[in-house]
């Protein structure tokens, strides 16, 4: 009784709007040119027969899976780090979880300023070490770098909340048994602390990768995609398409097929991370 | 383990530098918004300089950000009160309901989380071109409660499952009905959690990009899109976007301070314990 509320709203702005695309993707649906016409599976077909598309897909995972390794890595680096400190903790702990809470456009643009060719900081402090400072945001490998980088900036913090937090929930008595035996600070890491907190890890992985294969506002503000196609990401192209082009009825079907990605992907990490799990115990 | 000072210095320092190199981007941003252009464009970059307000009125008062601003407080208000008094309900029910039902329930909430925005996007702009709904408030604000809600209803399902259930039994014996007994009994006592779902709600509503960016117009254009607009045109506009950035920024680092201890939860979908 208590869900009709939500449930009623969810089908309204959500399900439906959803049943809507996979609709609009069974149609050549051009806004611009004003055409309409159910053209079946032709959209996924063209999709799939192009090779802006591969390039995009190709982009977004190596993104995705540069970022969240990178963030996964050093979040829980510094997040063992804090664990171990023994005072500041907690300032420390707010004042490096400032850049997850800023708007994202806001962190492109704090970011872009630190990037950008010729007044950027970090330029300008190359140029100051006597460096010839690369194109951050203009030459297409440090591009891609630079969108990584933008991402592993805003969530990085992220992860060291959670996995912090998931730290101080391991049992002490084990902390402790292992400290008897002599285990050093790595050991204890790896043979106490990350299995102690593996379900947690599934779960930040998880989310992390749903999120950043939805990767937007960041690319939008700092590359808009380039240059050329460099950043473009599967999102990026869906937005160019149905934005620019005005192509819904394909744009419709490449978010179609994006969810699919996402959801094989997702299911894919956690059955994976699950059977290691069963050899390990 | 005693902490010896030969492991705990070197550990503080270097957290410390971890610190610094994450809010340079930060610090020089607000340095640059109270710079003059002079300042801002030299090369090597300076750090001494006269600051000036200037650029701040110009782009809040002159340039008519406080307009966005208002945009984006409807909208997020708006937003916040549907999306967390329905979501509080669903909440409400699903933990009482503690069956295989209401795993598969949550199961199907978890996944709507991780549908790419952009596919909710694109329905959302032919339907609301259809209505003629573009550029208005309602469009936005539907469109947000969309991806709103699936939040809203973990992080106050994580507080209706810190009450014991006894004390919902213990009502229901006295003759209250399931109405009641949610409003009696089950709100006051997850209040301090309602404020905080609510404000993280805030906070995922003002901070959105790509719906704003596609549902809005002229009249309606809320923060985050005005200043992409703005910041990415040109950079001799630098000084102007970096004061609207610096003060699209300030009441999130208000809202940081007064969350502090609940950032855990509310971040992680309440699924860790703050």
């Amino acid at each position: 009784m208590f869900l009709i509320p939500s449930a009623t709203v969810l089908g309204a702005v959500l399900i439906f709007p959803l049943g809507y695309a996979v609709y609009l993707s069974l149609f050549n649906y051009d806004l611009g040119a004003g055409i309409y016409q159910f053209i079946g599976l032709d959209n996924y077909a063209a999709l799939l027969g192009e090779s802006r598309f591969w390039g995009s897909l190709q982009r977004t995972v190596m993104i995705v899976v540069s970022a969240v390794t990178l963030e996964f890595t050093l979040g829980l680096l510094v997040a063992y780090g804090l664990y171990r400190l023994t005072f500041g903790v907690r300032t420390l702990n707010l004042l490096m979880f400032m850049p997850n809470v800023i708007t994202p456009v806001v962190a492109a643009l704090f970011l872009r300023w630190i990037f950008i060719g010729r007044w950027g900081l970090l330029s300008g402090i190359l140029i100051g070490l006597g460096i010839f400072p690369p194109d951050f945001l203009g030459e297409p490998s440090w591009a891609r770098f630079t969108v990584i980088l933008a991402d592993a900036w805003q969530f990085t913090p992220f992860m060291i909340l959670v996995l912090y937090a998931g730290l101080n929930t391991v049992d002490q008595s084990q902390i402790e048994a292992a400290h008897v035996d002599g285990a050093g600070p790595w050991t204890l890491l790896f043979r106490i602390m990350i299995p102690g907190i593996r379900p947690l890890i599934l779960f930040v992985l998880a989310i992390r990768i749903m999120d950043s294969f939805r990767f937007f506002d960041q690319i939008y503000v700092l590359t808009a995609g380039g240059p050329g196609s460099a950043t473009e990401t599967i999102t990026m192209y869906t937005y160019a398409l149905a934005f620019r082009l005005l192509q819904i009825g394909k744009a419709s079907a490449l978010g179609v097929m994006t969810l699919l990605l996402v959801a094989g992907a997702i299911t894919g990490v956690i059955a994976t991370l699950y059977r290691r799990e069963r050899g390990a115990f | 383990m005693r902490p010896s000072p030969r492991t705990q210095i070197p550990l503080f320092l270097a957290l410390c530098a971890f610190t610094a190199v994450t809010l340079t981007p930060v610090v020089w941003a607000i340095m640059t918004s109270f710079k003059r252009p002079v300042d801002a464009f030299a090369v090597p970059p300076t750090i001494i300089f006269t600051p000036t307000f200037e650029f701040h009125y110009q782009v809040w008062v002159e340039k008519a950000f406080w307009r966005f601003l208002i945009n984006s407080a409807v909208v997020s208000i708006c937003t916040v009160l549907i999306s967390v008094s329905i979501g509080t309900m669903a909440a409400y029910g699903l933990a009482r309901l503690r069956s295989t039902a209401s795993r598969g329930v949550l199961f199907a909430i978890l996944s709507m989380r991780m549908f790419p925005h952009i596919l909710l996007a694109i329905p959302f702009f032919v339907l609301a071109k259809w209505l003629g709904l573009i550029n208005t408030y309602p469009a936005l604000i539907l469109a947000l409660i969309a991806i709103n809600q699936p939040f809203t209803i973990w992080l106050m399902r994580s507080f209706f499952l810190d009450v014991p259930g006894e004390l919902y039994e213990a009502a229901e014996i006295d003759g209250c009905g399931a109405w009641q007994v949610f409003a009696r009994i089950g709100l006051p006592v997850v209040r301090p959690g309602l404020w905080v779902t609510a404000l993280f709600s805030l906070l995922l509503a003002y901070n959105e990009f790509l719906l704003s960016l596609v549902l809005t117009g002229p009249d309606t254009k809320t923060l985050p899109v005005a200043l992409a607009e703005y910041g990415a045109e040109d950079i001799n506009y630098w000084t102007l976007s970096a004061a609207a950035a610096v003060g699209i920024m300030l009441p999130i680092v208000a809202f940081m301070m007064l969350m502090q201890r609940h950032l855990a939860r509310g971040l992680a979908f309440g699924a860790v314990k703050g």
